[in-house]
């Protein structure tokens, strides 16, 4: 999931503000033509080529008008009847995913059930409920702010369809195939032993995960599209493949979302909302969400409750330190620099890692556009940088501003970024298995900070830039 | 509107009465007045509340009260403010000559496609090279921050260089008109094409370029935009009586002796180089080429352009600068695009100056 702490927020957005930005810069929307009046009298060349054009384009508009029209429109009528009528009773014949939370309010004892219930503890995305021989997922927050649900309802292969589903998406558990959208998903499936089940990912390219990489490459696993921002989904590929479950993210515009079209043709797509949580381990809980399509969220669960002690534990060592270093993030861009708000997934990294995060009071999750100057007069002498952009090295961030040779952090060298570990292509780990280990990435942090804490620990996603 | 204008045209062009050059002065000097005082505002108004005077301390080379101050002033705002004089003068200029030119109240600086290829060299540094990562700047490091600008500077001067060529072997300008916005079409498809096959962030990354902004450009950079602009505006002054001329139409022009071939030549050279400098390093700016000349028009009530080349490049100056302190939201510590601000508050803008200066004057006259 690319969804860096600057980008999150804008991450779903970005492909819609940049369709506006492109018409501006388009060199000139139809009013900016001389007005027709002008054609007339130009004379030469381009007057006899537009009659030339007009000519046959009026013969065929007539021939259409009225040869076609006359005929056809009757009968167009009748097929749009049809076809406006197939459409109103298609989604009681379609598999319908989507419910509201009230109709899957079905209520069954859970006292019958053999499996221990699993409380999700972290994650405000997503719910587990336990029925008598089945479960309910149901992803509460599917984009941000949506006031939409969806259900899923995992039965074991074979089992008795119950009643009280509805026209919740059912999926047959334990899955045999999976099909990735993300990035982020693998290190979950990596985690319960199930990288296997993986026929098809959205995009080659950014892998990180050098077996998934090498597959995708050698035509192992399919290659669909799909993914955010990336190329549409192939959905008849799609079609071919027939895997068991689709898991994607969403935007909740339907336009720039892969799920709608999925759905229309009845391939079970599933929606993951990782990328919304605030909190490293509500995002990491999410391994739990997708190993329930494997029928091994026991097991998920166990290993997110020894993640959880770790982060704590690493994190508790953090608590207590004397003074706290101050932090700045992220890098300018013609003028803006997106800076990651105080309730962010970043913010919350560098508050349990005990830095004094210099935005750690500003409101919200997403990310501030302050201008250079202001993040200048408050960061100036913060003690560490993190998260530079792009840059690998102190040479590419002056290359990138000059004046970001003035910050103290830059002279005494004290500026890491996550890209230590980098695919050829350019796939980043940190936002891959990052997902996964926010233990990982806080231990880097703290031995960033305070590295007395942490003696034994060697970084692993962070690098310190030369 | 175009056509019927050599007819209406002769008001009080080249033939500037005495009266009328004495009214010019005043307005001139007012202007100046109007550039010094946008200037300094610009200067004191920042996310970061610095008292005026200690503004002035600062450029007068005396030690700041607090150091950081001291670098807003000279490394952030200075550069800002001297590259908003710049690209206002610049793009408004531009604007002036391609409506002169193609006879097209609509036309910009940017109507044969110049921007399009501006952002084709940026998309392809920033969308497709920088895949690895680092590659964006490893394999332009050498250059610095002059990365960026390169690339949409050979954009830019692929399509000049087309639309050169092009103008020299066709006769009608609305032939060049239309030319250059197919280049510009073709150029963006590519644009786009990069951008479907690129990561959210990077095409993140390419949104805001395309936003546009004054406070991307450093000292280093100024270096090397201040003289090619001042060199098209240079050119574009010599350019006063050719396009004077042509404001009655090529035949006329022609009539008068003058040499449409290599006039037309220069005007897409100078507007070229100008709209093609400032979308390199500040992103595609809008609406101030399209408009100022227009504002300047009635305001002087004037078609002549010796008295309308100084004026756009004043007001062009002075709207850039304005636009650009609003951009900053004053007091607060967030930033606007630069587009949004010349957009949002200059449109009602010259809708007021045009509806308001109708009655009698001699309003648009290309």
């Amino acid at each position: 999931m690319p969804g860096s702490q600057g980008v999150k927020v804008e991450a779903g957005v970005s492909p819609a503000l940049c369709r506006n930005c492109k018409s501006q810069d388009k060199p000139g929307n139809l009013p900016r033509f001389a007005p027709q009046s002008t054609f007339s009298e130009l004379g030469g060349g381009l007057d006899d080529t537009i009659t030339n054009i007009t000519q046959p384009i009026t013969e065929l508009g007539y021939f259409f008008s009225e040869v076609i029209m006359k005929k056809t429109i009757p009968i167009l009528c009748v097929l749009l009847l049809l076809v406006v009528s197939a459409c109103q009773t298609a989604p009681t014949a379609l598999p319908q995913p989507t419910t509201t939370l009230a109709s899957s309010g079905a209520i069954a004892s859970p006292e019958a059930n053999s499996q221990l219930p699993i409380t999700i503890r972290y994650a405000k995305g997503f719910t587990l409920e336990y029925k008598n021989n089945y479960k309910i997922l149901t992803v509460t927050q599917p984009w941000a702010d949506a006031e939409q649900a969806f259900t899923y309802v995992l039965i074991p292969r074979g089992a008795e369809i119950p009643a009280e589903v509805g026209n919740a998406l059912m999926i047959e558990v334990p899955v045999r195939s999976f099909v990735a959208m993300s990035t982020t998903y693998y290190p979950f499936l990596e985690n319960i032993g199930k990288l296997d089940a993986l026929v098809a990912v959205d995009d080659a390219t950014y892998i990180y995960n050098p077996s998934v990489r090498e597959k995708a490459a050698s035509g192992k696993i399919a290659v669909v599209g799909g993914g955010m921002g990336g190329p549409s989904a192939n959905v008849e590929r799609l079609l071919e493949l027939n895997p068991d479950v689709i898991m994607t993210s969403a935007s909740g515009i339907p336009e720039l979302d892969v799920y709608p079209k999925l759905q229309e043709v009845g391939l079970p797509v599933v929606i993951n909302g990782d990328y919304l949580e605030q909190t490293p381990l509500g995002r990491a809980e999410w391994g739990i969400f997708i190993a329930a399509f494997f029928g091994l969220e026991q097991q998920a669960s166990q290993q997110f409750d020894a993640l959880v002690q770790r982060y704590e534990e690493v994190s508790a060592l953090a608590a207590n330190v004397q003074e706290r270093v101050t932090v700045l993030t992220n890098t300018d861009y013609q003028g803006t620099w997106y800076v990651p708000a105080g309730e962010s997934y970043a913010a919350i990294l560098l508050k349990d890692a005990g830095a004094e995060y210099l935005w750690e009071d500003e409101p919200g999750s997403g990310a501030l556009p302050l201008s250079f100057e202001t993040v200048f007069e408050r960061a100036k002498d913060a003690d560490f940088w993190l998260n530079p952009g792009f840059a690998a090295s102190l040479q590419d961030l002056l290359a990138m501003d000059a004046r970001y040779a003035e910050f103290k952090a830059f002279q005494t060298g004290n500026v890491f970024n996550y890209n230590a570990r980098v695919s050829e292509a350019g796939g980043m780990d940190y936002f891959e298995s990052g997902v996964a280990n926010p233990d990982v990435i806080l231990k880097d942090l703290i031995k960033i900070f305070y590295p007395e804490l942490l003696p034994e620990h060697t970084l692993f996603y962070y690098q310190q830039l030369r | 509107m175009p056509t019927n204008a050599p007819t209406e045209v002769t008001p009080n062009n080249s033939q500037t009465t005495p009266r009328s050059r004495t009214v010019g002065f005043g307005v001139f000097a007012l202007l100046v007045l109007l550039l010094a005082l946008a200037f300094v505002v610009s200067l004191s108004l920042g996310s970061v509340s610095i008292p005026l005077r200690e503004v002035v301390r600062i450029l007068t080379g005396e030690p700041a009260l607090k150091e950081s101050w001291g670098t807003i002033v000279l490394d952030f705002r200075l550069t800002k403010s001297i590259t908003a004089v710049l690209v206002g003068a610049a793009l408004s200029l531009a604007g002036l000559q391609m409506q002169t030119m193609f006879r097209n109240p609509l036309a910009d600086p940017f109507i044969l496609g110049i921007n399009s290829g501006a952002s084709l060299g940026v998309a392809l540094v920033v969308l497709s090279l920088g895949t690895a990562g680092t590659a964006l700047l490893a394999g332009l490091g050498t250059l610095g921050d002059l990365s960026l600008a390169l690339a949409a500077s050979v954009g830019a001067g692929l399509v000049l260089a087309l639309i050169l060529l092009v103008g020299q072997r066709v006769k009608n300008p609305t032939t060049l008109l239309i030319m250059g916005l197919m280049f510009g079409y073709a150029a963006s498809a590519l644009t786009s094409l990069l951008i479907y096959f690129s990561r959210p962030e990077r095409i993140h990354a390419y949104t805001i370029w395309s936003y546009g902004s004054f406070s991307g450009v450093t000292w280093n950079q100024l270096r090397v935009m201040a003289p090619v602009i001042l060199v098209g505006l240079g050119v574009a002054v010599l350019l006063t009586k050719p396009l004077n001329a042509l404001l009655l139409g090529e035949d006329y022009a022609r009539s008068m002796g003058l040499n449409v071939k290599h006039a037309r030549f220069f005007i897409l050279l100078s507007a070229s180089l100008l709209a093609g400098t400032v979308t390199a390093f500040c992103g595609p700016i809008g609406f101030i080429g399209v408009a100022v000349p227009h504002l300047c028009r009635n305001l002087l009530r004037s078609a002549d352009h010796k008295v309308l080349i100084p004026a756009v490049i004043l007001v062009g100056a002075i709207a850039a600068l304005v636009a650009d302190a609003i951009a900053q939201l004053p007091g607060s510590q967030y930033v606007l695009p630069i587009n949004v601000i010349t957009s949002l508050f200059g449109a009602p803008f010259v809708i007021w100056v045009l509806i308001r200066q109708r009655r009698g004057a001699t309003s648009f006259t290309v």
